[in-house]
């Protein structure tokens, strides 16, 4: 829609990107066309299950497009990922988690380095947990568990970030804690991609990206989250709130509402 | 009683479990983590097709198992490969296959399957080097790669739940069913691999202070499960599994109650504890039994444990190892045979592969015993599947291995009283004369019942003397008696074949045909089949054999003469629809 001319070499590129998962009829997400620059925050808008967690999979490479390009820059792209699918079980400190991020920089014979867990530390502060370093990571709260994953994208050193729905149900000091963070990241020359459910804070990020299994729209806030976008973006209709100078929308009632083809 | 641990074999039991619980706490918690517990239990058991190649091809069974085990890893990876199968399913496809294969190749390739059922039963009283080698690679192995590779393995987990797809945490995983399948068996090996490390989990929630307590927790279950074992006369094995079993239980009831009423938990452990321990206790007041002169020897199995017994009389005090109603195939030996051993002058085997474990077992228990083997020097001999006559009337010849049911026979067993006299007065000339007049007691002995044997089968014409066992175990009697045996239940002279359904119809047509009016159950096997074939023929399935094993040792039926005399008149009872008894003295 945005045919935007691009500066510079992206972080990570498409050009009508399709996925689908195994064995699916249909792709997950198609059309697909958007750029990540360098020190670049973009803000990914779609309903449950209109595939941002599924975008992010391809830019990983765990799910291999299925037609379409895509094209990484330099670096492998860390991902914070949507913090339901981290175990709250699993035998690890907030360090332990942190210094995970080291393992996929690491060859495979290296174990992680006394640098490698200054710099786990660093980045535990970086999010301010570093009076929690050794807390089992399923004692923490989740704000604080968001954090440490944050933590961990760190050590990876990346210069993509993807973060999925990072600040979906935690706490207001933990969310303030975080956006602060993005803004440094992008400030350093990071590139960020964030999923999110709030239009509002991605009318102040630098570009959009709204999806629907199809992209609706790719561009600057302030010319693409238009009603009509947003419409299509989330499948429903806006109601304007009284009092309210923005929109709200109806939520989707479920969330399997968008899993036609399964 | 002596102190266990100046015995060799309980000291190598003791490294062996050693080793293993280093393994446990190294691998343990890879498989509680990454949910590969059925995954475990399944490549130890799926081991099987690789024993019976191993077995059949003569090559180590020890790189058969590892080899099937690596098999199946592989091809449960390829599976996990489409996303369709789940991990447990993928396992479950693989194991039931190889099960299938292994069943296949020992019942219609080989034809064999005795010594493969050995190895599914492993021991630990009777580690050799081969197995503590295999456990101290398994340990290595574990530490090497735990060491370099445990932090990815930890970050794969910790995003992945399925993380099946570290190739080499399969294989190692592979390499330790396999050592611990040696150890305890298949069966039992999770209870080594894996039950430790979920019971620590329910405490500790730190990783290297998870694997150093797992293996802790496996070291103390290990030891304290062998001496258990040796002071309950229980195999090792299993005094492993239950102890640790009963550990988990008490950790999780402790941590159950300590999230409900906190303070209560010490108190409900300590309780729990000691009740086990009391448990443990009652059991164990086990005392020796008073020491004399006479001399101690062991019999393998029940025949020869009562011919050994007739014999040597009050001279001698026998420790048989294989109790009424076990099957000799499959045996386990427990801690007080191998001590039994130990402490044996002479060992009095059966032989023709029948008792194959006792040659390790002698060797193991650090015994000097002499091993008499009674099968050697037998006046009668037949082939296995001699005067069976199958419906395919393949020729028995085929393995050319000898019948290990040799007693059958009274002639033999009248050699080999000869053989038990001359060895035991060899090894106590004091009690020539008492042992000389318990044999010539006994030979008399067999000849009447020989006799009465012979005359009560007369009672029946000669062409109606036929009869269907459940297995081959009878040509001994069926060739000395003049009886025809029309066929088995269980195809091979190993109680561990398996019925096709054609071979099971063929039987039935043949039943039919010749009018064979009673199939005979074995005492020691499932009578299942043998009803089920007697309903469809309408012979009759009423009257039970003695094959393998004696009856219980109190009944008419616990020595050879007894179960002989009980089998003839099984058999007359059987072949004439009941019509005709007959009583035999013995
Ligand atoms: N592992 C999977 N296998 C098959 N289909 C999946 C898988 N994960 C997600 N999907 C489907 O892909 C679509 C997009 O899901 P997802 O990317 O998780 O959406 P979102 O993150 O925007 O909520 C949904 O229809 C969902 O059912
Ligand atoms: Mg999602």
């Amino acid at each position: 829609m945005h045919d935007r001319v691009l500066s510079g070499e992206p972080l990570v590129r498409s050009n009508r990107l399709a996925a689908r998962y195994p064995g699916a009829s249909v792709p997950a997400i198609s059309s697909i066309t958007f750029a990540v620059e360098a020190g670049q925050r973009v803000a990914l808008l779609g309903p449950n299950g209109g595939g941002k967690s599924t975008l992010f999979r391809a830019i990983t490479g765990e799910l291999a497009p299925s037609s379409g390009e895509l094209e990484l820059g330099v670096g492998h792209p860390a991902l914070v990922p949507q913090s339901e699918r981290s175990r709250l079980d699993y035998p690890v400190s907030a360090l332990d988690v942190a210094l995970m991020g080291s393992v996929s920089r690491l060859p495979w014979w290296r174990r992680p380095s006394r640098a490698d867990r200054a710099l786990a530390r660093e980045s535990l502060r970086r999010v301010g947990l570093e009076d929690e370093t050794n807390t089992t990571f399923g004692e923490l709260s989740g704000g604080q568990r968001q954090r440490v994953l944050v933590a961990r994208a760190l050590v990876q050193d990346s210069p993509l970030l993807l973060l999925d729905e990072p600040f979906a149900g935690i706490d207001a000091p933990s969310a303030e804690l975080l956006a602060a963070l993005f803004d440094q990241l992008a400030a350093e020359g990071r590139g960020l991609l964030m999923a999110t459910h709030d239009i509002e804070q991605a009318r102040s990020w630098d570009l959009v990206l709204c999806c629907n299994r199809v992209q609706i729209a790719f561009g600057d806030p302030a010319q693409v989250l238009t009603r009509e976008v947003i419409e299509r973006t989330y499948g429903s209709s806006l109601v304007p709130l009284p009092g309210d100078e923005s929109l709200a929308i109806t939520p989707p009632h479920h969330h399997d509402h968008f899993e036609a083809d399964r | 009683m002596f102190d266990p641990f100046a015995l060799p074999f309980f000291q190598r039991g003791i490294v062996e479990i050693l080793l293993l619980a280093s393994v446990s706490g190294l691998l343990g918690v890879w498989i509680v983590l990454r949910g590969l517990a059925f995954y475990a239990h399944a490549v130890g058991t799926a081991a099987v097709p690789g024993l019976v190649l191993a077995d059949g091809l003569g090559f180590s069974a020890i790189f058969g198992a590892f080899g099937a085990a690596l098999v199946m890893a592989a091809l449960i990876a390829l599976l996990l490969r489409r996303r369709s199968v789940g991990g447990d399913s993928a396992t479950a496809i693989v194991l039931a296959g190889a099960l299938a294969l292994g069943v296949i190749l020992a019942s219609d390739v080989f034809g064999s399957q005795g010594s493969v059922d050995r190895l599914l039963f492993g021991s630990l009283l009777a580690i050799g080097t081969p197995e503590l080698v295999l456990a101290a690679v398994a340990a290595l192995a574990a530490a090497a790669a735990t060491a370099i590779l445990g932090p990815r393995w930890l970050a794969a987990g910790f995003t992945d739940r399925n993380g099946n797809s570290d190739s080499l945490l399969i294989a190692l995983i592979a390499l330790a069913a396999v050592a611990a399948l040696a150890a305890v068996g298949a069966l039992l090996a999770t209870a080594i691999l894996v039950v430790p490390a979920a019971t620590t989990r329910l405490i500790i929630k730190r990783l290297p202070a998870w694997q150093l307590t797992t293996a802790a927790l496996a070291a103390a279950e290990g030891v304290i499960g062998m001496i258990l074992a040796y002071q309950l006369n229980v195999p090792p094995g299993a005094a492993i599994a239950v102890l640790a079993g009963i550990v988990f239980a008490l950790v999780a009831v402790a941590v159950l109650i300590h999230q409900r009423r906190p303070r209560l938990a010490p108190l409900a452990l300590t309780l729990l504890g000691l009740s086990a321990l009391a448990v443990a206790g009652c059991g164990s007041d086990d005392g020796g039994e008073a020491s004399s002169s006479k001399i101690t020897v062991a019999a393998t199995t029940t025949q020869v444990g009562d011919l050994v017994r007739e014999v040597g009389g009050d001279a001698v005090t026998v420790k048989q190892i294989l109790t009424p109603n076990s099957e000799a195939h499959d045996y386990e030996p427990r801690p007080n045979d191998v001590g039994a051993v130990a402490a044996s002058k002479i060992v009095f085997a059966s032989g023709l592969g029948l008792d194959a474990w006792s040659t390790k077992l002698v060797k193991e228990s650090g015994s000097e015993a002499e091993v008499v083997d009674l099968s050697s020097g037998l006046p009668v001999s037949h082939a296995t599947g001699e005067g069976e006559a199958h419906a395919d009337e393949k020729e028995g010849e085929e393995h050319g291995e000898t019948d290990p049911h040799w007693w059958h026979d009274l002639t033999n067993l009248e050699a080999a009283t000869t053989e038990v006299e001359t060895a035991l007065i060899a090894a106590d000339p004091a009690a020539k004369d008492q042992i000389t007049a318990n044999a010539d007691a006994y030979r008399a002995k067999i000849k009447k019942v020989d006799e009465q044997i012979r005359a009560c089968l007369n009672k029946v014409p000669a062409n109606e003397r036929l009869i269907v066992t459940d297995h081959d175990a009878f040509v001994y009697f069926t060739e000395r008696y003049g009886v025809t045996s029309k066929g088995a239940v269980f195809p091979s002279t190993s109680t561990q074949g398996q019925a096709s359904a054609g071979e099971v119809a063929a039987l039935e047509k043949l039943i039919r045909e010749e009018k064979v009016k009673a199939i005979f159950p074995e005492s020691s096997l499932n009578p299942a089949l043998a009803e089920r074939i007697a309903s469809d023929t309408g012979a009759s399935s009423d009257y039970t054999l003695y094959g393998d094993t004696l009856g219980a040792a109190d009944s008419p039926e616990g020595t050879v003469l007894g179960a002989e005399a009980a089998n003839a008149k099984a058999m007359v009872a059987g072949m004439t629809g009941g019509k005709e008894r007959c009583t035999i003295e013995s």
